[in-house]
């Protein structure tokens, strides 16, 4: 039954991800025949015949030159070895190694704010979730509905305001020589922390209350579990009950979503690397947008798709192998 | 023709008491004066602006601090008058977020309301195109829809509502799932209504409450997104909105010359905007069922249920909560966000 899931629940998984791979290779294809205009629009200062060479040269770079099913064909096989495609910038860069030049970059700034997030918020929301009902509930209410209306990139403009300008704590801007300087010494360690401060704050408070949150509700839930009646009944110290039974539980599906946040989160990040001239796969996706550069693009997209599906599945399975009570049904 | 007038009839004194409800709710209060705020000075922007917001030949205007004559300053670069361009950013944040968040609702509540009710092939296929939307980075995404078809008005509201309404179809689904075994569609069967009338006639009006709330949530949700598109400068070039002067700020030097009011001034427009239609969300779903109180809707729901029909309810809802959770973590309480806040 067990084993008959998992493979059914892989196999989804797989399915999903066919599915994006094929809108990736469509949806830069909408509404155009060749996609080479697409890399080269017109240009006013070029006759027809000079566009119709530039643009046969560049088919034939980019392997547009066969038919699109074949082209399809040739996205899959190099997939298949990891290759994401070729980029259109100058130089004709693969696409993946644009994406590991900056990938941990990003990373630094998503997995600092869900470490941040994910501990101060699962605290707070413990402690809402105990005293429901009283002012610290209360704020946790007030403070995320307040937070949902404030876009983050509004919070980082205002916190690179004063921290950056006028009080001049944390670098407004990212060094532009932070990465090709970086090395594994203490200085540098700490010059990325100085330059990520003001990031990872202006993505960190709504970090925080959502995992607050998240994790009151989710306290609150198994608190009105029959099992937890059962221990009081038993006579079981509250202390006992608070972390043996309720903490435990609840938390568990708040730790399994971290896979699958981050990958929203790198999603999100996007504005605000962009205020802060980070250089990290949002700026990269950004430029990528400005220039049409679409294999990056969709790259970057058939990537984090990636992860997101990973993630999930993970997510399930464990589900599934840990906690008996989640029985397997018969759909899906 | 007489059947016709007294079903507006009735509309109306449903819309009134509904309002009289929301006017009687402490929050709800809030709410709707800062909605209706908002929507009368959209309307009404050209005779509010004290200056034309689209000058920007005014020269020795620029970079003015909150006056009486410019009551938020003006902008450095070109010496824009920023309440003028505030005045008119409404039209657009509202525009593009209650356009996008009714057609979300209609879209959401017909597809969830088809794979609930008739379930097998229709179901199948909807609920995989909401797995599949699920798992591609929502702002990404439409960064590229916007590149490939264009970064026209209408064009960014289609983009936002066809990425939008799968969180209210999987909602509306587990509500249909429900409803569907109650006596009175069983009833309707029996007494030979057609498929399509006791999906319009029977489930449809059950799954209201839901509807209207998420109209509220979502126009929000949209506002936010909205914002971060312009900010990235991927808005329609043509408008003047929130995100866009945000954007101009940055870069128009408000951080260098410490003109903080050229930044506040269209923060706490979305601010605002968005707080205004989700308080009206979440008081609006209080007031549809007083017993759920401040947990996820579907939770709410099944507790507030009939105990036979609760296994079918916690079957949707648990690949609702495990494939659900990046929907938990934005909009705190609401299980149903768009998905869009950046």
């Amino acid at each position: 039954m067990k084993l008959s899931y998992v493979i059914k629940r892989v196999l989804y998984s797989l399915f999903v991800f066919a599915v994006v791979i094929t809108l990736n290779f469509f949806i830069p294809r909408i509404g155009v025949a060749d996609p080479a205009e697409r890399y080269y629009p017109p240009q006013g200062n070029m006759s027809d015949i000079e566009y119709e060479i530039v643009k046969q040269l560049t088919r034939e770079q980019y392997g547009f030159h066969v038919s699109t099913w074949q082209q399809y064909l040739n996205y899959l096989k190099g997939l298949a070895r990891g290759d994401l495609g070729t980029s259109f910038r100058p130089g004709s860069p693969k696409v993946m190694d644009l994406i590991t030049e900056r990938l941990p970059w990003t990373l630094v700034l998503s997995v600092s704010t869900m470490l941040i997030g994910l501990i101060v918020g699962v605290l707070f929301g413990v402690v809402a979730a105990v005293k429901r009902g009283r002012w610290q509930d209360t704020l946790l209410l007030n403070a995320s509905t307040v937070m949902v209306a404030l876009p983050s990139f509004f919070i980082a403009l205002i916190l690179s305001f004063y921290l950056g300008f006028e009080w001049e704590i944390f670098p407004a801007y990212t060094d532009s020589t932070m990465v090709s300087e970086f090395a594994w010494t203490w200085e540098g360690i700490s010059r990325v922390a100085r330059n990520a401060a003001l990031p990872v704050m202006s993505m960190m408070v709504g970090s925080i209350i959502s995992y607050a949150q998240g994790t009151r509700n989710a306290v609150i839930a198994v608190t009105n579990e029959d099992f937890v009646l059962t221990a009081r009944a038993k006579g079981l110290k509250t202390s006992t009950i608070r972390y043996k039974h309720i903490l435990r539980n609840s938390l568990l599906p708040i730790v399994t979503s971290l896979g699958m946040s981050i990958s929203g989160l790198i999603g999100g990040q996007v504005v605000i690397e962009q205020v802060f001239n980070w250089q990290g796969m949002g700026t990269l996706f950004l430029e990528a947008n400005q220039t049409n550069d679409y294999p990056l693009m969709m790259g970057i997209m058939l990537l984090l798709s990636g992860f997101t599906i990973f993630a999930i599945l993970v997510t399930d399975l464990i589900y599934v192998l840990l906690d008996p009570r989640v029985t397997v049904g018969d759909k899906r | 023709m007489k059947r016709l007038w007294m079903g507006v009839k009735r509309r109306i004194k449903g819309a009134g008491e509904l309002l009289a409800k929301i006017w009687a709710h402490k929050q709800g209060k809030v709410g709707l004066i800062m909605v209706s705020l908002l929507v009368l000075v959209a309307i009404f922007a050209p005779y509010i602006a004290p200056y034309d917001p689209y000058d920007v030949s005014q020269r020795t205007t620029k970079g003015l601090p909150p006056s009486r004559e410019h009551l938020l300053g003006t902008t450095i670069n070109t010496g824009q008058d920023i309440f003028s361009m505030l005045v008119y950013g409404t039209r657009v944040s509202l525009l593009v977020g209650v356009t996008s968040g009714v057609c979300i609702a209609f879209v959401g509540s017909l597809l969830g309301v088809a794979a609930g009710y008739l379930g097998g092939a229709v179901d199948n296929l909807i609920m995989r195109i909401v797995d599949i939307m699920l798992v591609i980075p929502t702002l990404p995404l439409v960064i590229v829809l916007t590149n490939v078809l264009g970064r026209d008005f209408w064009i960014i509201i289609l983009i936002f509502v066809a990425l939008g309404w799968t969180g209210l179809a999987r909602t509306i689904r587990s509500l249909v799932l429900v409803l569907k075994n109650t006596n009175y569609v069983k009833a309707a069967e029996l007494a030979g209504a057609s498929r399509w009338q006791i999906m319009t006639r029977h489930i449809l009006p059950g799954t209201s409450h839901l509807v209207i709330m998420s109209t509220a949530l979502s126009s929000a949700g949209i506002m936010v997104a909205e914002a971060g598109l312009s900010f990235l400068g991927l808005g329609d070039p043509t408008a003047i909105s929130w995100g866009k002067m945000l954007a101009e700020a940055q870069s128009g030097g408000a951080l260098l010359f410490g003109a903080w009011w050229w930044i506040l001034a269209p923060g706490l427009g979305i601010f605002l905007a968005v707080f205004g239609f989700m308080r009206l969300g979440l008081v609006l779903e209080e007031i549809a069922n007083p017993r759920m109180k401040r947990t996820s809707s579907v939770y709410k729901l099944f507790r507030s249920l009939d105990s036979s029909y609760i296994e079918e309810v916690f079957r949707s809802m648990d690949d609702y909560t495990k494939i659900g959770v990046p929907e938990a973590t934005y909009g705190g309480g609401q299980s149903h966000g768009t998905g869009f806040e950046a």
